[in-house]
C-alpha cells in the first residue's frame, strides 16, 4: 500500500459569520489549500465533504455534488457524516481512494454553517446527533450527558469544580494565538467560575461554541508528493470503532468507542502516546478533552487536570472549546493545524515529535476516530 | 331488592391530584377581590396541573391506581370511558390513549363523554349498565379535569385539577356494592361554553338553586322514593363540590348532617376537579369507612343532571387502600406556585408557537 | 415555500413514529437477550450488547432509583414551558439503568437514591394544533 500525504491545507476563521454563506466559506477553504500545495483545481480527481448538518440546517443534501459543481470539477464526490467526528470519517475516505489507486489528488471539505438559525433550532438540531427515537424524543440532549458524566467524573476522583475551568483557560490560551479561532481572548477562573448554568453542573465555559466555519486538505499519493511545495505530512493510518449508548455502559466513565479505536489503530502502527505527543482530542464539552486524554493514555484516570498544565502539544488550535466547533469541519480544523504544527510553526509553537493524533467522537461518543500523522 | 346494578360493585379506585397549589388569596389580591371572598366560598387553595399534565394523563394516572387496587390484569378491562369538560383535543378520543397506555384490551369500548361536572358520573353509570348486563366484566370509568376559568371570574377560585377513576366490575369481588343508581336530567342551562371559547360562561345564582341544589335534591329524592332508604341511613354523603359551602347546604336541605358530609369533602383544599369533584369525594370516604357502611354519592353536572347512588362497603375495601396512592397522600402533597406559574402550566400566557 | 413553513410549525413531530414507537413511550419495556444474559432499554429486535436476535421484551414496574440528575437550562425547540428540566439516570428495580426525564421536584430536594416512578405525560405538543404526544417520563413516588 502506497503512502498518504497532506500537500495542502486550508482555514477560514470560525466563528459567527453572517456575510458569508457555506459555500463561500468552503471555497475560500478550498483555494488556500489548492494553493498551499501548489495545485491546480483541474487537478482534483476525487472529493469528499464533511458537513454534520446541511441537510438539516442548510436544506441541502448531497452537499458534495453541489460543492463540486461550484468548482467547476466533475469528479466523483461524496458526503461523509459521523456526526461530529464526521472530519476524521471524510479524512479516512479520501485516504483510503487515494490507497486504492482511484485517486492521485484527493480534496476533502469540511464546512458548517450553524449561525442561519435561532439557537433553539440549532440546539434541537444538534441533539439529534444521540438516538432521536429513544433520547432526541425524550428531550434528552448531548449536554445532558455531558453534565452527568461531569458529576460522576468530580465525584469519583475528587476533583472539584473549579478544576474542570482549567480545560477552558488552557484552550482559551492555545486560541488567542490562533488566528482562525472563534474566542481569541483569556480566560480566567473567575470569569468562568461566574459563567451561566446550561445543565448543572456544566456551564457557559465548559461547552464548545457552535460556530461557521470551513477547513479543506489535499491528500495526494507517494509519486504526486515529491512535486509538491510543501513539506509533506504523511497520514499513516485511522481507525474508528462505535459503542452501545452510554446508559447501556457498565462505566458511563469509559469512552469504550475510543478505547476500541485505539486498539484498532495500534494493530496498524506502532507509536508512542505520551505528555509530548501533538495530540488533537475532541472536548465538546470540557470533560470530554479529560476523559479522551485518559482513555488515551496520556495519563492516568483522574488525573487529567493535573496533566493539562504539561501537555504543550494538545489542542495547538484551541480546541473545539476556544477554535470553535463548526461540527462537521471540527477535526479537519485539527488536521489542518496538526500539520502546520509539524511541517513548520503553527501557533508560535514547533513540534520536534514525529507522530500526531487526532481524536474525534459524536455525541455522547456514540463513536470515535482516530488518525495518526508522521512527518 | 333485585335491581340490575346490585350484580355490580367499585372493584377499584384510584385519584389524582397534581402537586401544585394556587393560594385563593393570591386570586383574590391579583384581581381585587374582597379579601373575604375565598372565606365565603369555603375555598383554602386549589391544585394545579404541570405544564405536561392534562386530563389524559392525569387520567392515565388515577386509572392505574384503580386497576392496582383492583388487583386484576389490564387485559380483562374491556370499556374505558373517560368523563370531562377539558379534553386535551375537541375531536380524538382521551380514551384511546389512556386505554393503550395502561394496557387495557383492545377488545374495549371506548368514549369521552361530555356532561359539564357529571359526564364521569355518568361513565360510572355506563359501565355499571354494562357488567350488570354481561356485556363486559370489567370496565373504567374516569373523570378527569384541568378545569378552566376566565381569568378574573369568580369560577378562578376553584376551578382546578384532578382525576379520580374506578373499575367496576362483579359485586362479588367489590370494595364497595352498587345498591341503587338514578339519574335526573332537565334542560336548565347554568353553565356552558360555546364551540372554539376557551374559558366557560355561567349564570352565577342560576347555577345554584335552580340548577345544582334543585338537580341533587330531585336524584337524592328520587333514590330515596325508588329504595325506600332513608338520610339516617347512610354513614356518608358525598355531593358534587363546586365550592366549600354547597355540598353541606344541600346536605341540610336532604336532612343530611353536616358530620356525615365533612369526610368526603375536598374542594376547600384541592378546589373544583369538576369531573373528578365528587368522586375523589367517593375515594377518599372509601379509603376510611367500614365494612357494611352505606355511602350516599351525589354527582351534578350543569346543563344540568344528577346522578344518585347508594354503595355498601364490603369487607374487601380496607385491604386495598394501600395498594395505591390515597387521597389523603395526595392532599399533603403539594408545592405552592405562584399566579404566575399558574397563568404559565395553565396556558393562560402562551408564547408565539413556533 | 411559506406553505410548508406554516406545515411545519403546526406538525413538527412525525404521526406515524410516535405511533410505532408508542408501546415504548407508555411502558417501559427492556430488551432481555437470552444468547447473553443481559437486559438493555428499550425495547429492540436485537441485543445491544451481542446482536442477538434471541431476545424477549419484557415491561419493567415502572420505579426506580435517581442514581444522577443534572438541571438543565438548555433550550430546543421543544422545551419552552418546561424549564428548567431535569435529565436523570434511573435504575430501574429491574436493574437497568435509563435515562429519563424527572419532573414534579424542586430542584433543591434531588439527591441520588430518590425513589421514582415512571408517570405519563406530555412528551411534546406542536401547539397550537397539531398532535400532543404522550409518554412516559418519572417524578418522586407517593407510596
Ligand atoms: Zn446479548
Amino acid at each position: 500500500m502506497g503512502k498518504v500525504f497532506v500537500a495542502g491545507v486550508g482555514m477560514t476563521k470560525v466563528g459567527r459569520i453572517f456575510n458569508k454563506g457555506y459555500k463561500e466559506l468552503a471555497m475560500e477553504a478550498v483555494d488556500k489549500a489548492l494553493n498551499d500545495a501548489g495545485i491546480a483545481v483541474s487537478e482534483v480527481d476525487y472529493l469528499v465533504v464533511s458537513s454534520a448538518f446541511s441537510d438539516s440546517l442548510l436544506n441541502q443534501v448531497d452537499i458534495s455534488s453541489i460543492l463540486a459543481q461550484e468548482m467547476g470539477i466533475d469528479v466523483p464526490a461524496i458526503s461523509v457524516n459521523t456526526g461530529e467526528s464526521s472530519g476524521v470519517a471524510a479524512l479516512e475516505a479520501a485516504l483510503n481512494a487515494v490507497r486504492a489507486g482511484k485517486s492521485n489528488t484527493a480534496l476533502i471539505i469540511g464546512v458548517e454553517k450553524l449561525s442561519e438559525f435561532p439557537s433553539a433550532k440549532i440546539n434541537s438540531s444538534f441533539s439529534h446527533v444521540l438516538d432521536y427515537e429513544i433520547e432526541g424524543i425524550r428531550g434528552i440532549a448531548p449536554i445532558n450527558y455531558a453534565a452527568l458524566l461531569l458529576k460522576e467524573y468530580m465525584k469519583r476522583y475528587g476533583v472539584k469544580r473549579d478544576d474542570i475551568f482549567q480545560w477552558a483557560i488552557e484552550m482559551h490560551k492555545r486560541a488567542e494565538k490562533n488566528p482562525y479561532a472563534y474566542l481569541r481572548f483569556a480566560l480566567d477562573l473567575d470569569k468562568a467560575r461566574n459563567s451561566q448554568v446550561i445543565s448543572s453542573p456544566l456551564t457557559l465555559y465548559d461547552v464548545a461554541p457552535l460556530a461557521d466555519g470551513a477547513a479543506a486538505a489535499v491528500l495526494v499519493n507517494e509519486d504526486l508528493q515529491t512535486t509538491i511545495r510543501t513539506q509533506p505530512v504523511e497520514i499513516v493510518a485511522t481507525a474508528s470503532a462505535t459503542a452501545p449508548p452510554i446508559y447501556l455502559r457498565n462505566d458511563m466513565l469509559d469512552m469504550l468507542a475510543t478505547k476500541k479505536a485505539l486498539e484498532r489503530l495500534r494493530t496498524t502502527v506502532k507509536f508512542k502516546m505520551g505528555k509530548d505527543i501533538a495530540l488533537q482530542v475532541h472536548d465538546s464539552f470540557s470533560i470530554y478533552g479529560f476523559l479522551a486524554l485518559e482513555e488515551l493514555g496520556v495519563c492516568g484516570r483522574g488525573e487529567g487536570v493535573k496533566a493539562i498544565g504539561d501537555l504543550q502539544y494538545l489542542n495547538v488550535g484551541g480546541g473545539l472549546k476556544a477554535r470553535g466547533h463548526p461540527v462537521g469541519a471540527s477535526s479537519l480544523y485539527a488536521l489542518d493545524e496538526t500539520v502546520l504544527l509539524m511541517r513548520d510553526s503553527f501557533s508560535g509553537l514547533r513540534y520536534d515529535g514525529d507522530a500526531a493524533l487526532i481524536h474525534s467522537i459524536s455525541g455522547a461518543e456514540n463513536n470515535a476516530w482516530l488518525a495518526l500523522l508522521k512527518r | 331488592m333485585d335491581r340490575p346494578e346490585g350484580k355490580t360493585g367499585i372493584i377499584g379506585w384510584g385519584v389524582y391530584i397534581p402537586r401544585y397549589r394556587l393560594k385563593a388569596s393570591d386570586i383574590a389580591k391579583l384581581w381585587g377581590f374582597d379579601p373575604t371572598t375565598p372565606s365565603s366560598l369555603g375555598i383554602h387553595e386549589k391544585a394545579v396541573a404541570a405544564v405536561d399534565e392534562d386530563s389524559i394523563t392525569m387520567g392515565w394516572y388515577a386509572a392505574s391506581s384503580a386497576i392496582k387496587r383492583a388487583g386484576i390484569k389490564p387485559e380483562k378491562i374491556e370499556a374505558v370511558f373517560v368523563g370531562s369538560e377539558s379534553k386535551p383535543y375537541a375531536v380524538k378520543p382521551s380514551g384511546t390513549v389512556i386505554g393503550d397506555a395502561l394496557g387495557v384490551s383492545r377488545k374495549r369500548l371506548t368514549t369521552d363523554l361530555e356532561f359539564a361536572c357529571r359526564a364521569g358520573s355518568e361513565a360510572v353509570r355506563l359501565v355499571v349498565s354494562l357488567v350488570s348486563s354481561g356485556t363486559i366484566g370489567y370496565g373504567l370509568a374516569i373523570g378527569s379535569d384541568t378545569a378552566q376559568a376566565n381569568p378574573g371570574d369568580v369560577l378562578e377560585f376553584t376551578a382546578s385539577s384532578g382525576a379520580a377513576a374506578f373499575v367496576i366490575g362483579p359485586a362479588e369481588d367489590a370494595a364497595a356494592r352498587f345498591e341503587a343508581v338514578v339519574t335526573y336530567v332537565t334542560d336548565t342551562p347554568d353553565f356552558w361554553r360555546r364551540e372554539g371559547s376557551k374559558y366557560p360562561m355561567h349564570g352565577e345564582g342560576f347555577t345554584g338553586e335552580p340548577a345544582y341544589f334543585h338537580h341533587i335534591t330531585s336524584s337524592v329524592n328520587l333514590l330515596m322514593e325508588e329504595t325506600g332508604l332513608r338520610p339516617e341511613d347512610f354513614d356518608y354523603a358525598v355531593f358534587h363540590q363546586p365550592n366549600g359551602k354547597y355540598p353541606l347546604r344541600v346536605a341540610s336541605k336532604l336532612g343530611i348532617p353536616k358530620e356525615k358530609v365533612l369526610p368526603g369533602l375536598v374542594t376547600p383544599w384541592i378546589g373544583n376537579t369538576y369531573n373528578a369533584s365528587a368522586l375523589i369525594g367517593l375515594s377518599k370516604v372509601l379509603e376510611e369507612a367500614k365494612p357494611g357502611q352505606r355511602i350516599l354519592v351525589a354527582p351534578f353536572g350543569s346543563g344540568a343532571g344528577s346522578d344518585a347512588m347508594s354503595l355498601i362497603v364490603t369487607d374487601k375495601a380496607s385491604a386495598r387502600v394501600n395498594e395505591a396512592p390515597t387521597v389523603e397522600d395526595f392532599l399533603s402533597r403539594k408545592t405552592y406556585i405562584d399566579y404566575a406559574e399558574y397563568a404559565k402550566s395553565r396556558h393562560i400566557i402562551w408564547r408565539n408557537w413556533g | 415555500m411559506a406553505g410548508s413553513f406554516e406545515e411545519v410549525r403546526i406538525m413538527k413531530n412525525s404521526i406515524s413514529i410516535f405511533w410505532r414507537k408508542r408501546s415504548d413511550f407508555y411502558k417501559i419495556r427492556l430488551t432481555k437477550c437470552l444468547e447473553c444474559g443481559k437486559v438493555s432499554f428499550p425495547s429492540r429486535t436485537k441485543c445491544p450488547y451481542c446482536g442477538s436476535k434471541n431476545v424477549r421484551i419484557v415491561e419493567a414496574s415502572g420505579k426506580g432509583t435517581l442514581v444522577n440528575y443534572t438541571v438543565s437550562y438548555y433550550r430546543t425547540e421543544d422545551s419552552d414551558e418546561l424549564q428548567p428540566r431535569i435529565i436523570g439516570l434511573v435504575k430501574l428495580d429491574e436493574g437497568v439503568i435509563i435515562p429519563a426525564e424527572i419532573v414534579d421536584v424542586d430542584p433543591d430536594s434531588l439527591r441520588k437514591g430518590l425513589r421514582v416512578e415512571a408517570v405519563l405525560r406530555r412528551l411534546k405538543s406542536d401547539d397550537p394544533f397539531g398532535l400532543i404526544y404522550y409518554g412516559l417520563k418519572f417524578s418522586p413516588v407517593l407510596k
